[in-house]
């Protein structure tokens, strides 16, 4: 009797912990254990390495009882051994994760990995009220009501898109690096310019390993899309007429020796960039944090947004729900000391925060980045994310279709061959070969992976067909956000 | 018969322990692979969905699979023909008696086989770097060319600029498989040979390439088996690229396998175990080759 009792205590006590945390406030954290913990959290944000050293002292600080281990390996390695840390039991607390996107929560639970953010899946209203409105969404990040996920990274601002053009460089060839070209013929001219009258290359474009896509998605986004699949009609893209115009623009800069030579990383371009031995390039908010670290400050650079065509912009860069990127682990045994933690560090004012935007890591989805990031090319990176159309919310076939959180058709056609469309590109452009035969072979390939996996599955009673990925027949085009309302009520 | 039978008790206990691991570290991982490649697997989920061949089918019509094969027969077949006489001709030379400076010179050889391959890639990345590179600066500099040369940038050029880059460093490797070789080949014969006034050539013709070949063949067959597993150099200094271009069957593996979650064991295994079937192949063939070179060399009694 006396052990049904304890255990009925402890069983008790676990209930009333979890009452705690669900019914609580932002304001007040929930019951965590007063016992010894340690929380184990994993990622690959090896650059964050002396920050997350800094959290958990502060943490420790303040809670004795809680000592964060954050593990931070690198990215390939990581992706191999999260899964090995799952298999052998010995999974962090929490852990980063965000390889399918907008689909990760419904990947993350087949594999039965996550648990829901608080120990009974219910937050309190003030927490949420950190995001913007509509960041917590059914089969996103909430399933049956319960909360398994949050925004990480804000999705106006970050990505990619932004055009890094050096002042000196630009002075050497007598421009004006605040009259920066916004469209394919002014950054032709302006590459020409750059060419004749300095010894510089105009543009440092990474081409090694999946680099390319750096330019690539700023300058596709300009002309339909920065995304490798086609969301209004539904198809993989690369061989559509603006994708080719796209990658017809830029190698025909490259032939006319606008590019730094050699098939470079982004490393490498990085530094000629910095160096001033190139005058543009092309990535993402990140960079000004990377230049500081390259002793490249923004006195040295202007930031300006990715040129379009002559006609217009055509298309916008995407947003969509797909930050979640920190989960509860399913193996966790602090679930409430997470919940806690979790709280802790989405505090939009508090120390994490505050010394997560110091440290220009990322611009967050919980916090208002404007107001600590003051730098000048943080800026101009707000005043360029602000733009209409430059970036626009992008529709989710998850929302159309619910029955996509269990389908794999997708993942199969586009994990055939990881990154092929970057590659046959840089094939292309490097043995000047017309790229439309390899793009029609990669789309009709991915796309015939698609339709019959998709096929199989509602043969065997998913309701998933291929319409779940087109929303022109919703009024979308890619230079508008798509309205919520337009999905299919359930 | 009880001493037959204690013999074999023993050998069986001397032999546990190596079949232990060669079953734990050979057998085992092949017939896994044969399992995994029947299934379209992750590496993660439970092993449900199988696929039959599928995996197999899929790699047949698989042009970037086929790409992957040609290279690496080319990467086969061109390293070891360059760095196979070379290095001969190299340990010929450092076992001569007249040479001097020995121990410098094979010393210098075989630094690069103490290189970490990464090492060594970075190295010829930068060496051969069209931007800021050693190579182009000294070429420019000398008006030996008006632009720079682009080695890895060029499909048609990264694949020999990747031969080149590994044979030099694999390269004081052979050379002292070549010596060990040649140390072999009993000292009475060239002795008789100087008796007969032959020349160097002549006893290089007539009696070391004769007595050495079922050395050489082994060393051929260990030089292509081990440049079908060219990996660590295509990943140092093209990423196997541009694009694919020097896309090689390991790299192709890793690639599918390994390179990007979702991973595709299963697919990545069907590969793996075909490569291992041509693998097969020219070991097979090396084998029937070795077996004639052995006749030849009883044949003159040594």
């Amino acid at each position: 009797m006396g052990r049904l009792t304890k255990r009925a205590a402890m069983i008790a006590a676990v209930l009333g912990l979890v009452g705690c945390s669900g019914g609580g406030t932002a304001g007040t954290p929930p019951a965590a254990s007063a016992a010894p913990v340690t929380l184990k959290l994993m990622d690959f944000s090896t650059e964050q390495t002396a920050f997350h050293k800094q959290v958990s002292d502060e943490y420790t600080r303040l809670y004795p009882n809680v000592t964060i281990q954050w593990v931070s390996i690198a990215q390939a390695q990581y992706e191999q051994t999260l899964p090995l840390a799952f298999q052998s039991k010995q999974a962090p607390d929490i852990f980063y994760w965000q390889k399918e996107g907008s689909n990760s929560m419904n990947w993350l639970m087949s594999n039965s990995w996550i648990g829901t953010v608080s120990p009974d899946g219910k937050v309190p209203s003030d927490w949420t009220k950190r995001w913007p409105a509509g960041s917590f969404q059914n089969g996103i990040n909430m399933k049956n009501g319960k909360v398994y996920g949050f925004p990480w990274q804000d999705t106006q601002y970050w990505g990619p898109g932004y055009m890094y053009l050096n002042k000196a460089v630009f002075a050497q060839a007598g421009l004006d690096p605040n009259q920066a070209p916004t469209t394919w013929s002014q950054l032709a001219d302006t590459c020409a310019t750059i060419k004749s009258k300095t010894k510089a290359y105009c543009m440092a474009v990474p081409m090694k390993g999946t680099d390319w896509q750096r330019a690539w998605y700023a300058m596709a986004a300009g002309n339909m899309t920065d995304l490798l699949f086609d969301y209004k009609n539904g198809t993989f893209d690369l061989s559509d007429p603006r994708m080719l115009d796209t990658f017809n623009y830029l190698k025909g800069l490259y032939n006319k020796g606008y590019f730094a030579p050699g098939v470079q990383d982004k490393s490498f371009s990085r530094q000629q960039f910095a160096a001033g031995q190139a005058g543009i390039y092309m990535d993402g908010p990140w960079m000004v944090s990377v230049w500081d670290q390259l002793g490249f400050h923004s006195d040295g650079y202007v930031v300006a947004a990715h040129p379009n065509p002559d006609s217009g912009a055509a298309g916008a860069l995407s947003s969509t729900n797909s930050t979640n990127d920190y989960w509860v682990s399913s193996q966790t045994q602090h679930a409430a000391d997470a919940w806690k933690l979790i709280q802790w560090i989405t505090n939009p004012t508090g120390f994490f925060v505050r010394n997560f935007l110091k440290n220009q890591f990322a611009t967050l989805a919980f916090a208002d980045s404007k107001k600590v990031l003051t730098d000048p090319a943080w800026q101009q990176i707000f005043k360029i994310g602000d733009t209409k159309g430059f970036r626009v919310s992008y529709p989710d076939p998850l929302l159309k279709c619910p029955a996509l959180s269990t389908s794999s058709a997708y993942t199969d056609a586009s994990a055939l061959h990881p990154n092929w469309e970057l590659q046959v590109m840089v094939d292309a452009i490097t043995s000047n070969k017309d790229l439309k035969p390899a793009a029609q072979t990669v789309v009709s390939t991915r796309q015939q992976v698609l339709a019959s996996e998709l096929q199989k599955e509602a043969a065997s009673g998913l309701n998933v067909s291929l319409s779940c990925y087109s929303f022109g027949t919703n009024g979308w085009d890619f230079t508008k956000s798509f309205n919520p309302a337009s999905y299919p009520k359930s | 018969m009880p001493g037959a039978s204690g013999s074999r008790f023993w050998i069986f206990v001397f032999l546990f322990p190596f079949l232990v691991l060669y079953g734990g570290f050979t057998v085992w991982p092949l017939l896994a692979t044969a399992y995994y490649s029947l299934f379209n697997w992750d590496g993660i989920q439970p092993l449900t969905d199988f696929v039959g061949l599928g995996n197999y089918q899929k790699i047949w019509a698989d042009p970037i699979f086929w790409l992957a094969l040609k290279n690496t027969l080319v990467f086969a077949v061109a390293e070891t023909a360059i760095k196979l006489p070379l290095t001969l001709v190299v340990a010929v030379l450092l076992t001569r008696r007249w040479l001097l400076f020995k121990s410098f010179f094979r010393t210098v050889f075989f630094l690069p086989v103490i290189l970490p391959v990464a090492l060594a890639g970075l190295v010829f990345t930068y060496l051969l770097n069209p931007s800021n590179g050693a190579l182009n600066a000294f070429l420019v500099d000398h008006n030996l060319v008006h632009t720079p040369i682009d080695l890895l940038g060029h499909g048609n050029t990264a694949l020999i600029a990747i031969i080149l880059v590994a044979t030099w460093q694999i390269f004081g490797q052979y050379m002292v498989y070549w010596m060990a070789a040649l140390q072999n080949v009993p000292e009475e014969l060239y002795e008789a040979a100087d008796l007969d006034g032959a020349g160097e050539l002549q006893k290089l013709w007539h009696i070391t390439l004769p007595l050495i070949r079922p050395v050489a063949i082994i060393i051929t067959l260990l030089a292509i088996v081990n440049a079908l597993h060219v990996f660590g150099v295509v990943v140092t200094l093209t990423s196997g690229g541009p694009g694919q271009a020097s896309y090689t069957v390991s790299y192709f593996i890793y690639n599918e396998a390994f390179s990007e979650a979702p991973f595709r064991y299963g697919y990545g295994s069907a590969a793996a175990l075909l490569f291992a079937v041509l693998a097969f192949v020219f070991v097979s063939g090396q084998a029937v080759l070795a077996r004639g070179a052995l006749r030849r060399r009883q044949e003159y009694g040594v």
